[in-house]
Parts: structure tokens; C-alpha cells; sequence
């Protein structure tokens, strides 16, 4: 039996070694034609032999055997593969096999061969394959984030356009959809609605392009008639923005239509109250707060930042959803960071 | 002479082993050819007036397939993460690959090396804020060619330096008081 297992062995050219101590091992079968490569000994068989400094591969993988062994479970432990050259310059694939079995500690050496070289062409196939779906895929990324500027771009053209009516910033605009974009992040929104919010948040107020100058730049009070003309600038915009099946406008007129309800149910124009009204629409509401309170506009000075909460904190529960409210406390830094770096024009 | 193992960690196809081609043999091919297992290299090098050995290992990158082996970075002395800078996906297997190799070796010094730094001006696609962020974490970065050599001798040349010198570091007081 030995004697056939032996021949199987030199067949497959590998050779068994027996463990003697931490640095001496036997060889139990006919050297395979690589180990004399390798091996200053010519003749090993029966003979102990010193395994370590052979391969430097090797010499890492018997530390770890050595605590296979000490296990004495009956089982095997791989060491993978790797590429080693004879002294000559041959390139030879091996694996190393740890066993333990009927009692004895057992290292097999093997030369892969062509089980080796079937896997590179294996995987090099996978791994091509691999490639070209990365470079579509990221190709397709590229382009979407393209559109998405473009995009941007456009709204935030049209937005400044529309907010030269009533002294709107271009700086409001993007910094309404970047605070929204930090309550989507922090949501855990996925990543096209989180990007959707930046654009969509920002047209909250377009509609009020349709509202009569004498209403919509009147300095003084409004009369209860000119501000149910004002309330139109919700319809208004959800129509404008609405009739379409891109995601972003359809959150857009979203916004435009629910951004004055209120969490009680007081607010405008439909009553709707808690989470009837649409997440986009609550977090809107709170950022468009935060924003217009921390800033200085054409009929009062800017609050500073603990004024403001201290305000915004009176219309938890009446105006704003709690729970969203909490999360923009908790990202009150990026928040003020946003404040910071997209600051008004010095001359506003 | 004192040897020291280094390994080269990082995504399939990131240039693991063309690094290790061109910094040991100075050649280097355009075709990719993938590494199953482990290739070891060697290299002679002088640091900090100390001559050294270097024992490279390149492992077979990262994929679906293929997970790193980290009982591959037993008695490393320091490592080479490998990003391809055209690929952002491979930053980020690199940054994962770092915190897992991290776990296993400890605090031994390390190089975040962005290769193919050749296709700059046509294909990049890592931004500077992904290497303000990687630096700002306490990695240092170098932008490597394989192709032109660019950053190459620089990366083992740091590495090795920074191996001696935390080892210099961490060097029992009574060893230093009898050198």
C-alpha cells in the first residue's frame, strides 16, 4: 500500500514529509524531480531534512502548521499557492498541504503544474471580464454625474432667475439643497434621492414667479386677502414642476406643494399633518427655517445661531416633524459648515 | 544581512505586480496578467546606511474570488497598499484592505501607493479630496507609474526607511544603551 501511495505521489510530483521536530522532517516518498532544485542533499530519502530557508513561502506557512499540528485535529490545512523558481530561473507552482493523521504530522509539498496554470487562465478570464463590466459601470457613473450638474446647473439658473423677483441668493438656493442633502445622508436615503433633494429642495418658492409684485414685494404686512393670493405660490409651483415622470422634478413639486404644512395639520394648502406630509417636504421646512433665521434679509438682521434653535425649538411639534428635527441637531456642525462656506455676498 | 518582509496589498489589476516587475527588475508590460497565490521577489537596497534585504511579497488581488489571506502577513515589517488611480472603485477595496490587514499586523508602517499616475491627465478618477481624506487619516500617499517608474523607487525606498526607523523606535532601551 505504501508502496503504491508512494508512486501516486511521485506521479503527481510531490513529495510527503513526516514532521520529526520543528525544523526536521522525513521524507516518506521518492523525491519529485524539483526537490534536488531546492535541496543541497541528493539523496533525502529516509534521511532527515531541514525544510526551513527552502522557500521563504514555506517558512511562513510551517509557523502556521506547527499550530495546525499542535491541534492534532484529523484534518488538512492548505497553504494556498505560490510561485517559487529554481536556480535556474524555471518557474514551478506549489502547494503545501499540513495533515495530521494516525497520530503523525505530515507535510505535503506539490508541484501544481498545470491545476495551476488552468486557474490563471481561470481567472484572468473572470478577472477581464471583471474589468470591462468596472469600466461600463463606472463609465455609466461618469455620465450620470455629468447630467446631474447639467442639471443642477439648469435649476440653479432658473432658481436665480426666479429669485431675482424677491431678492433671493443664489447662495440660498444652494445652500437650501445642500442642508437637505445632509438630512437625506444622515436618513440614509439612497443615493439618487439623496441627490434629488439638492436640486429639488432649493425650487421650494418658484411658484413664486406667478405671485403679482404688488403681493410678492409689498414691504409691509400683508393683508389677509394678499396672503391667501401669496399661499397660491404652492399650487403654482407644484404645477409648474409637475406633469413629468423624472424623479427629481416629481420630488420637486413635491416640495413646492407641501413645504407650508405644518405637523399639526395648521398649515397650508391642504391641512395635512404628521407624516401625510412627505419627508422631503418636513425636511425643507426645517433647513428653510434654520436658513432664513441665520441670515440677514432686506426687512430684519441675521439671529445668531442659539437664537435661532431657541426659535426653531418653539415650533417643534407645531411646525416641524420632532424626529427630523433631532437629526438636523445632531448635524448642526455640517449644517453650520454649509453657513460658512456658501456666506452671503457682503453686500446683502 | 537583515531581511525584512514586506507584502503588496490591493485590488485585482491595480499594478501589484508590475510595481514589484519595475522596482526589482526594471522592466515593465503593458498586458495584464493576474497572480494566483503568491509571487516573492527580492531586493537589495540600502537605508539609512543599513544594508537590507527585501523580501517582497506580491499577493494575488482582491476580488470576488479571491480574499486576502492574513495569515499571509505573518512577521510583516511593512506593506504597500496598491490603488489604481484610475479606477476609484480600487481606493476603496484598498482602504478596506488596509483596515483588515491593520487587524492583523498592527501598527507597522505602511504606504498607500495610487498607481498607473501616467493616465493623470486623461483617466484619472480619484479626487483630491478622496487623498486629502487618506492623508488627513495619517497615510502617506505616493502616486506611482509601473510604466514610467515615476514614485516607484520612492515607495520602497520610504517604506524601508520608515520599517527601520519605527523599529528604531520601538528598540528595547537596554538594546540601544549597548549598540
Amino acid at each position: 500500500m505504501k508502496q503504491i501511495l508512494s508512486k501516486v505521489f511521485q506521479s503527481m510530483d510531490t513529495a510527503v514529509f513526516e514532521r520529526l521536530d520543528e525544523h526536521s522532517y522525513q521524507l516518506m516518498t521518492q523525491p519529485p524531480p524539483w526537490l534536488g532544485q531546492f535541496c543541497e542533499k541528493e539523496s533525502v530519502v529516509d534521511e532527515s531534512i531541514q525544510l526551513t530557508g527552502m522557500f521563504a513561502f514555506l517558512d511562513c506557512f510551517l509557523e502556521e502548521a506547527e499550530e495546525f499540528w499542535e491541534s492534532k485535529i484529523d484534518a488538512t490545512h492548505r497553504s494556498g499557492s505560490w510561485i517559487d523558481f529554481t536556480p535556474s530561473g524555471e518557474e514551478i507552482p506549489f502547494e503545501a498541504v499540513a495533515l495530521w493523521q494516525d497520530g503523525k504530522a505530515l507535510l505535503v509539498l506539490q508541484d501544481l503544474g498545470d491545476e495551476y496554470y488552468n486557474e490563471v487562465v481561470r481567472l484572468q478570464k473572470y478577472r477581464d471580464g471583471a474589468l470591462t463590466q468596472e469600466a461600463l459601470e463606472q463609465e455609466i457613473e461618469n455620465q450620470t454625474k455629468e447630467i446631474r450638474i447639467r442639471e443642477e446647473e439648469i435649476a440653479m439658473k432658473l432658481l436665480s432667475a426666479a429669485g431675482h423677483r424677491d431678492h433671493e441668493t443664489a447662495e440660498h438656493v444652494r445652500r437650501i439643497g445642500l442642508y437637505a442633502e445632509v438630512m437625506a445622508q444622515a436618513l440614509n436615503w439612497d443615493d439618487a434621492s439623496t441627490a434629488d433633494i439638492r436640486i429639488a429642495a432649493p425650487m421650494h418658492d418658484i411658484g413664486k414667479i406667478g405671485i403679482p409684485d404688488r403681493v410678492l414685494l409689498k414691504p409691509g404686512k400683508l393683508t389677509e386677502e394678499e396672503f391667501e393670493e401669496m399661499k397660491q405660490h404652492s399650487a403654482i409651483g407644484a404645477d409648474m414642476l409637475s406633469g413629468t415622470n423624472i424623479p427629481l422634478l416629481k420630488m420637486a413639486s413635491e416640495i413646492a406643494m407641501f413645504h407650508h404644512e405644518k405637523w399639526d395639520g395648521t398649515g397650508y394648502p391642504s391641512g395635512l399633518s404628521g407624516k401625510e406630509i412627505p419627508a422631503s417636504a418636513r425636511i425643507t421646512m426645517i433647513v428653510d427655517v434654520y436658513d432664513a433665521l441665520v441670515h440677514k434679509r432686506v426687512y430684519k438682521e441675521a439671529s445668531s445661531e442659539d437664537s435661532a434653535l431657541h426659535v426653531m425649538q418653539q415650533m417643534v411639534g407645531e411646525y416641524f416633524d420632532p424626529d427630523l428635527y433631532e437629526v438636523f441637531l445632531e448635524n448642526l456642525p455640517k449644517m453650520r459648515e454649509i453657513k460658512d462656506t456658501y456666506a452671503e455676498p457682503a453686500s446683502i | 544581512m537583515v531581511q525584512k518582509k514586506i507584502c503588496l496589498l490591493g485590488a485585482f489589476a491595480v499594478g501589484k505586480t508590475s510595481l514589484v516587475m519595475r522596482y526589482v527588475n526594471s522592466i515593465f508590460g503593458e498586458k495584464y496578467h493576474t497572480t494566483v497565490g503568491v509571487k516573492i521577489d527580492k531586493k537589495k537596497l540600502v537605508s539609512n546606511g543599513q544594508e537590507i534585504t527585501l523580501m517582497i511579497w506580491d499577493l494575488a488581488g482582491q476580488d470576488d474570488l479571491t480574499r486576502l489571506r492574513t495569515s499571509y502577513l505573518r512577521g510583516v515589517a511593512g506593506y504597500v497598499i496598491v490603488a489604481d488611480g484610475t479606477r476609484p472603485f480600487s481606493l476603496n477595496t484598498a482602504i478596506n484592505m488596509h483596515k483588515e490587514a491593520r487587524e492583523y499586523t498592527g501598527d507597522v508602517p505602511f504606504i498607500v501607493a495610487i498607481n498607473k499616475a501616467d493616465l493623470r491627465k486623461e483617466q484619472w478618477q480619484v479626487e483630491a479630496e478622496q487623498i486629502k481624506a487618506l492623508e488627513d487619516s495619517g497615510a502617506t500617499i505616493i502616486l506611482t507609474s509601473a510604466k514610467t517608474g515615476d514614485g516607484v523607487e520612492e515607495t520602497f525606498q520610504l517604506l524601508t526607511h520608515n520599517i527601520l526607523e519605527s523599529e528604531s523606535e520601538n528598540k528595547p532601551l537596554d538594546d540601544i544603551e549597548n549598540s
